[in-house]
């Protein structure tokens, strides 16, 4: 994937080519003198297990969450899910909510799912405008509490799309994409933009992207922003880009479990402790702000 | 304010100075001496710095300066004077002494012309044992020349690794880490200018060309007043001269490089030039092997990677009292990668430096040094891709002046004091995206500047012949934006003499680093840089104290030397974690303050005579860190002392020369430390992302790593080899084989965690992984001189 764009984020990933490929050369030259990679007992501290929280609430959507606790990495048990938690989500006008356990286990058993796994659900759809303030309170009969608090930003709309074809013909003629969106003037925004291809109405939208972008504001405040694909896309492709507007925690905390996933196996690595966005836990708790654009490749 | 406080604070400086000259002028009311000055050079014309001039007799002596110029006060009267440098044979000269009286000193080559190490050390080592200088060591070209090394490839900054104290950052790197100290708190300096980053390729190399190397010194402790702007070592590199008699081209051909070199005289002898360039030839290989793959399916390329550099020096005597030294220095990294999918990348970066030094003597008594220099390191990364180019870059640039003198009023003192001023460009970060159409136009530019200032003096003055002592006092400023900071660094060293093979010595030092590196990995990044002290971010500060006892031993073959020491600093740097290092506006905010503590023993045999020489060296050290909650993060490790990755209790090296003939030379080198630090991910959790994000569940673990540095790797250790075999009528010629890591033990690079997968591809599972970096590695380098 290769991100154009008139913003930051594009030197994250060339770092991280870098050193990818740095390291990767220097093993390259040596790959041929025998195994230097050997299988080694590590005995880790102990480790005690900590809430676990994901939750998107979506405007127009029944709000759903996810409670998991870690556990140490190298035991075999998968993340557990434990039934005596109590979440309770408090609304803009002051209304607290309790949202029942009432898992979808059938959904981890489907490599084709598109729906996500949730612990616990409310009964009726989310309102929310943008300033709409939403609190959320997590805790098991063991005392553990995660809290969190967000706020629904502001819609940033999507200017224009647009492609343009490379000059090969056949299965090789390929065009690249772009999104056009102009960032507002307040600071310390950040966006995510995808874009996936099929047709919106039959659940493309649900399905793994095309490309998947983060970026933040910090260099180009107030001003306008191209976020672009490679060569990817054919003829009579739909391709939908869905523009989330986000706050710098939230685009903090995903740069930060993209760091602890890379941290492991790479020696190059900074440290990378997961920043989340609620306390008391580990996890991620916002309002999604979305807009979107569809556009048939011609 | 800061300035009336400098005046007050150079009045002292000058008053110290004045109050020791008017000591030592009192006190040298004793009888008629005079002064034996003058330069020490090898057999080539090239200066000697740092070679022993001395009079066993009187126990006393002097070391050369860095331009091979000594001065040594004497008693009227007959003397034996002794010169002796390391690789060079000892020079004895019987002197009437009823004047002042210049000396110009040759010293033969020993052995032949490749040179080795069977040298005369005795005079060497006993200059050491009297030397009121703590914490330092010599390295010439000429040892390391000789100890095997990794590729073939001879570094002056790995072979340092080997001296009790200095910790090198992980497998094959060149990187300092100085009795606790992290490798940015190095003052590095080719011919006095500074060098910003000394590494090729992630560190595995360093800066410096062999053939273009004299010596260099390394300071762990007791700094000399000159020396300032970090915290933790002084490396000075000091480049070769150039022969002064004749024309010589030498070269090498190695595993991954070339060197070629040519020297000769100027004017007759006047002066000498050496021109010296090294290249890799990784490009070469791996260009083939795309190229013979071009049509394979799936291949993918392998990107283009060499380094070169390029060295130039070239000194002219004026006239009786003055000569000029031009120096230079220029290496590039270059790497490249064009992708089939039309994405071209190219990454360049290194380091340009030039200085350009007079030297004026006024008397036998005294001389000034008075240089300009301008040192840049930069760092350029472009892509394309269609119409669409982005473009990331940095850079730090300096111009310095500087002046030292040196005076020698009597044979109790050796003063000297000095200015610097060095104007600082600091290019945090420059970004640049366009597209063809002007659609895309963006640039933005984090730049600062700054002024960095310097007044010092020193004193060496000798109380009587058992006690020698050294006081120093450093002020230093700079300046960013409408940032001021600055601060007076004293030092101070002193040696006791219990008989003629017996010295107690202490010393103290404060430093200030004004410069930090932003770095947040454990390794040399060429994408590192380098920020001022301004706004939140504080000078850097550390002070060391050190004790230890010398003693000459097996009729002076022998030095064995124990120091002690307890290093603390205070504003040391670190980042949050989640920094977000590159081209930030904000960088300032990324940054976060705490305290460090070191402290260790460091023993040290050292055998420079005979056929046999080399040295042992054991450490044992503590380095600790602290940084407590702040600036809205838990600090690290939440406010808890914690050890940085560098950290080794342990560290035993053995190095050992041996000369069986003329023709031939065996040498080897053994090292063990305690296991690197690091940091493993103790618990891990599931994360699903938000809808529309993949298809199915996520199978990867999110490590959670809830402190650094909370493992330990297992302990290093490694014995490599080398044979030197000259050839040719004259032994103008040797073939060189190191043998790395000779019996193939397989040190931890790092260790992560595999998922174990069943047929399914489910995780069922995790497995720990030790990777090796380098197996045993034989090499051959063919070196010649014509």
């Amino acid at each position: 994937m290769l991100a154009l764009t008139a913003s930051l984020p594009t030197t994250p990933l060339m770092l991280h080519f870098i050193k990818s490929v740095g390291f990767a050369m220097l093993l390259a030259g040596l790959a041929g003198c025998g195994s230097l990679q050997n299988d080694i007992d590590v005995p880790l501290p102990s480790y005690s297990a900590e809430l676990v929280v994901e939750c998107y609430l979506e405007p127009g959507k029944v709000p759903s969450l996810a409670v998991t606790t870690s556990v140490p990495y190298l035991s075999a048990t998968l993340p557990q899910v434990p039934p005596d938690v109590k979440v309770t989500l408090t609304l803009p006008d002051g209304k607290a909510v309790a949202l029942e356990f009432r898992p979808n286990y059938a959904v981890l058993l489907d490599t084709g799912s598109v729906i996500k796994f949730y612990t616990h659900i409310g009964r009726d759809t989310l309102k929310a405008r943008p300033g709409d303030v939403f609190k959320l309170d997590v805790r098991d009969t063991q005392g553990r509490v995660v809290t969190g608090t967000t706020t629904m930003l502001a819609l940033v709309p999507i200017d224009s799309v647009e492609y343009k074809f490379n000059d090969k013909t056949g299965s090789e003629r390929k065009a690249y994409f772009l999104t056009n969106f102009r960032d507002p003037s307040t600071p310390n925004d950040a966006y995510r933009v995808q874009l996936h291809k099929g047709n919106p109405a039959k659940g493309a939208l649900l399905k793994r992207p095309e490309t998947d972008i983060s970026l933040e504001d910090q260099l180009v405040n107030g001003k306008p922003v191209v976020v672009g694909t490679s060569y990817r896309f054919v003829a009579g492709d739909t391709v939908t880009v869905t523009l989330y507007h986000t706050d710098a925690a939230f685009y903090r905390f995903r740069q930060s479990v993209r760091d602890a996933r890379s941290a492991n196996g790479n020696p190059f690595a900074q440290p990378a402790a997961i920043l989340s966005t609620v306390q008391g836990g580990v996890g991620i708790f916002s309002v999604l702000s979305a807009t979107r654009a569809t556009k048939v490749v011609k | 304010m800061l300035f009336s406080s400098a005046a007050r604070c150079l009045l002292l400086v000058v008053l110290v100075v004045c109050v020791a000259g008017f000591w030592g002028s009192v006190w040298s009311q004793e009888g008629p001496r005079y002064t034996i000055s003058g330069t020490v050079r090898g057999d080539k014309g090239e200066a000697l710095p740092g070679a022993s001039v001395a009079v066993p007799a009187l126990s006393t002596g002097t070391a050369a300066d860095s331009l091979g110029h000594f001065a040594l006060p004497l008693p009227a009267g007959r003397h034996q004077l002794v010169v002796a440098f390391v690789g060079y044979q000892q020079l004895t000269r019987e002197l009437n002494l009823t004047r002042n009286q210049r000396l110009n000193l040759a010293l033969e080559a020993s052995g032949n012309e490749l040179g080795e190490v069977v040298v005369q050390g005795t005079v060497t080592l006993a200059a050491k044992l009297k030397s009121t200088q703590m914490g330092v060591e010599r390295l010439t070209i000429r040892e390391a020349k000789l100890l095997p090394a990794l590729f073939g490839e001879v570094d002056i900054l790995k072979t340092l690794q080997l001296k009790p104290g200095v910790q090198s950052g992980g497998e094959g790197t060149s990187g300092l880490f100085v009795r606790g100290g992290s490798a940015d708190q190095n003052l590095v300096l080719i011919d006095n200018a500074l060098v910003y980053n000394p590494n090729h390729l992630f560190g595995l190399f360093s800066v410096f060309n062999s053939d273009a190397v004299q010596s260099v010194d390394l300071y762990k402790s007791g700094f000399p007043a000159q020396f300032g702007g970090r915290l933790s070592s002084v490396v000075d590199v000091k480049m070769r001269e150039g022969d002064r008699q004749k024309n010589v081209v030498t070269g090498g051909v190695g595993l991954i490089s070339s060197r070629l070199t040519f020297e000769g005289p100027i004017n007759k002898g006047k002066g000498s030039f050496i021109v010296s360039g090294r290249r890799t030839y990784f490009d070469i290989f791996t260009r083939a092997l795309n190229k013979a793959n071009e049509d394979t399916k799936d291949y993918s390329p392998i990107p283009d990677y060499y380094f070169y550099d390029f060295n130039l020096k070239a000194n002219y005597t004026l006239g009786k009292k003055d000569q000029v030294f031009l120096t230079g220095y220029l290496g590039r990294d270059a790497f490249g990668f064009n992708s089939p999918g039309g994405f071209d990348f190219k990454f360049n970066w290194g380091n340009a430096i030039g200085s350009l030094r007079w030297n004026h003597t006024f008397s036998d008594k005294l001389f000034v040094n008075t240089s300009v220099s301008v040192s840049d390191y930069n760092y350029d990364l472009t892509n394309r891709f269609d119409q669409f180019s982005f473009g990331l870059g940095s850079n730090i640039t300096d111009y310095s002046a500087r002046t030292d003198f040196e005076y020698t009023p009597n044979d109790r003192h050796l003063l000297k004091a000095g200015a610097q001023l060095t104007q600082h460009r600091f290019g945090v970060g420059r970004l640049e995206a366009n597209s063809g159409d002007g659609r895309v136009n963006f640039g933005s530019d984090v730049s600062y500047n700054g002024l960095d200032g310097a007044l010092y003096a020193s004193d060496n003055y000798k109380a009587s012949d058992k006690l020698q002592l050294e006081g120093g006092l450093r002020l230093t400023g700079f300046q960013s934006g409408s940032n001021r900071y600055g601060g007076l660094e004293p030092r101070g060293s002193a040696r006791y003499s219990l008989s003629n093979n017996t010295s107690l010595k202490a010393s103290y030092a404060m430093m200030y680093q004004y410069v930090h590196l932003v770095t947040n990995s454990g390794a040399s990044l060429p994408t590192d840089i380098w920020y001022p002290s301004r706004l939140s971010v504080k000078p850097q500060q550390s002070q060391q104290v050190s004790t230890g006892a010398s003693f000459l031993l097996g009729k002076g073959k022998y030095l064995l030397t124990n120091e002690v020491y307890y290093k603390w600093g205070r504003n040391q740097v670190d980042f949050r974690d989640g920094a977000q290092l590159f081209v930030n506006p904000e960088l300032d905010t990324e940054f976060i303050f705490g305290k460090s503590w070191s402290y260790g023993n460091e023993l040290y045999l050292e055998k420079k005579t005979g056929k046999t020489t080399g040295w042992i060296g054991y450490t044992l050290a503590w380095s600790w860190r602290n940084f407590q909650p702040q600036r809205g993060t838990n600090g690290i490790n939440n406010g808890e002392d914690f050890r940085p990755t560098y950290d080794r209790r342990h560290n035993l090296t053995v190095v050992v020369l041996h000369q069986l003939s003329p023709r031939l030379n065996f040498t080897g080198s053994f090292i063990y430390t305690s296991g690197s630090l690091t940091t493993l991910p103790l618990g891990r959790f599931g994360l699903q992302d938000i809808p529309g994000s993949r298809t199915g569940i996520d199978p990867r673990p999110v490590p959670i790593y809830p402190n650094r540095n909370s493992y330990q790797l297992i302990p290093y250790h490694r014995l490599d080899l080398g044979v030197v075999y000259k050839i040719g009528a004259r032994l103008n010629q040797d073939l060189t084989l190191s043998i790395y890591n000779a019996y193939n033990r397989r040190n931890a690079y790092f260790v992560f965690f595999e998922d174990i997968e069943d047929e399914n591809d489910r995780i069922t599972g995790f497995q720990a992984k030790q990777v090796s970096l380098f197996p045993v590695i034989p090499s051959l380098t063919y070196n010649f001189r014509f």
